[in-house]
């Protein structure tokens, strides 16, 4: 009692004097902040990647290039191909699998399918970790909470052997519990800001591939049919 | 074959570790934010069991440590101040044979000196010049001789009493020195009794803790034993050890078995008499409660 009125209040300290539940809790809490912001900056790279590569692709395919030109050198792989451009590749591979003389619908269905088979595929993995950042971003407030619930607590409860209770018996306590909350909040909030970001960002890039899609189509259709 | 082998390539991310290192960076700056640019400082205690806390200790220790320093300060003052007045009335016994002696003889032998050629002087001039009036002259000379005498006579006085004075206040002088020398010493003496005093008076105030604290120790044991129920017919005197934490007010908090004596029996009478003997008898000045804080109570089968 007498030490804990004098003793100073770093940070370092405050956190080595909390209870082990408390550390645990801020262990987690660091940990998921340092993964939620790893993603984060994962995602950033690889939807502004995604957005260029799109306005590339639609750039050279609206210019009128040839398609087999154009299909042959995404095949090739020479260079890092995007999302577009391997949806572009299946629905135009499927579509040249059938050649002449089938059925002009089946033709279509089964180019429809392909692209959209690997529209799914590219979808899933640009919404990947997005709902990681999501439950980071509205689990770790209450995982702060509960440390700082549990500090507060322990601190009440050393109050009770104290006769003339002042605040010096529990501002430490309850310092060095709200630390918890603050961790919390610090993974939480740019987490669903990044959350809410990227998700209007591959909404877009979704919208963009199936209208491409459905444009696509028309263009092979008209292809087949002239 | 060309279709998974694009997807392999292009699953694979741009830029994974360059995302964390950023992340770490990220972090590395807000844990410098928390400890760098906040002051988390304690702000001065606040509330009366904070106050007694911190005033107790202090004259306790603060004694200890300077009377130390004040010995050392006391001591070396008065050795420079001794050997002072040594030399000091050394110097003025010294001084007065010199000056005072001397200077009285010149005053003696000079005027005798000048006295006869004067005499010689004169004399002779009257003899050659007027011889008639030998008897007036020599009449006048008598009387001349007779006020040079005075005069002669009223110099060596003043002289005298201008030696005197001298002497006069080369005593005075010698006795302001030593009226110093004792009002010196006198103070260094004062100080010496004083700070002895104070010593004392810090020692009997610890004496008086300390008293306070055994007095009641010997209380709060005189308490407990009078509570315990004795089993009856142990061997040997078994010794039970109980650390007892306390509240201020005499309530216990807590009792830990620190050392077993051996026999639960004992153990337990032990126990139940120190929680018996509640609230326990504490002494009324509360600075002193830190000192039972944590009891060590040692019990003894016999006496």
């Amino acid at each position: 009692m007498s030490t804990t009125v004098t003793q100073d209040m770093s940070f370092l300290y405050l956190i080595a004097s909390a209870s082990v539940l408390v550390q645990l809790v801020m262990l987690v809490l660091v940990l998921i902040s340092f993964f939620s912001w790893w993603f984060i900056f994962r995602k950033h790279f690889v939807i502004r990647n995604e957005i260029r590569k799109t306005d590339d692709f639609e750039d050279i395919f609206w210019r009128g290039v040839d398609l087999n030109a154009l299909h042959q050198r995404i095949t090739s792989a020479r260079y890092d191909s995007g999302s577009l451009e391997r949806i572009f590749a299946a629905g135009f591979g499927e579509f040249n699998k059938h050649a002449t003389g089938s059925d002009l619908d089946a033709v279509m269905e089964s180019t429809r399918r392909a692209m959209r088979a690997t529209y799914q595929r590219e979808m899933d993995y640009l919404e990947s970790h997005l709902s990681f950042l999501a439950t980071v971003g509205s689990v770790s407030p209450y995982i702060g909470l509960l440390g700082t619930v549990w500090g507060i607590m322990n601190s009440f409860r050393s109050l009770a052997s104290v006769t003339q209770a002042t605040i010096a018996h529990v501002a430490p306590g309850i310092a060095e519990a709200l630390i918890a909350t603050a961790m919390g909040l610090f993974a939480a909030i740019p987490a669903v800001v990044a959350y809410n970001r990227y998700a209007s960002s591959t909404d877009q890039l979704a919208t963009r591939f199936e209208s491409f899609m459905e444009e696509l189509s028309n263009v092979l259709q008209r292809r087949a049919a002239g | 074959m060309s279709v998974t082998a694009l997807r392999n390539s292009s699953y694979s991310e741009p830029r994974i570790l360059l995302a964390g290192v950023l992340a770490g960076l990220v972090h590395l700056v807000f844990i410098a934010l928390l400890i760098f640019g906040l002051n988390w400082k304690d702000h001065p205690p606040e509330g009366m069991m904070v106050e007694i806390w911190t005033e107790l200790p202090k004259p306790i220790q603060e004694p200890v440590k300077t009377q130390p320093p004040p010995k050392q300060q006391t001591k070396p003052a008065p050795e420079p101040l001794k050997p002072k007045p040594e030399p000091e009335p050394q110097k003025p016994e010294s001084v007065k044979p010199e000056p005072a002696k001397p200077a009285p003889r010149q005053a003696a032998v000079t005027p005798p000196v000048k006295k006869p050629d004067i005499a010689m002087q004169q004399k002779p001039e009257p003899i050659k010049e007027i011889k008639p009036d030998l008897e007036q002259q020599k009449k006048k000379e008598q009387e001349k001789l007779k006020e040079l005498e005075k005069q002669k006579e009223l110099e060596k006085k003043k002289e005298l009493e201008k030696q005197k004075e001298l002497e006069k206040q080369k005593e005075l002088e010698k006795q302001k020195e030593l009226a110093a020398q004792r009002q010196r010493e006198q103070a260094a003496k004062a100080q010496r009794e004083a700070e002895a005093q104070r010593a004392a008076q810090q020692a009997a105030a610890r004496n008086l803790v300390t008293n306070e604290i055994s007095k009641y120790k010997a209380l709060i044991l005189a308490k407990i034993r009078s509570r315990i129920v004795m089993p009856p017919d142990l061997p040997g005197n078994p010794i039970a050890e109980f650390s007892v934490t306390l509240l201020p007010g005499g309530d216990i908090l807590d009792v830990r078995l620190s050392k077993s004596s051996g026999h639960a029996v004992f153990d337990n009478a032990v126990e139940r008499a120190i929680f018996l003997s509640k609230p326990l008898p504490l002494p009324p000045d509360p600075a002193l409660f830190h000192e039972f804080r944590n009891l060590n109570i040692t019990v003894h089968y016999r006496e």
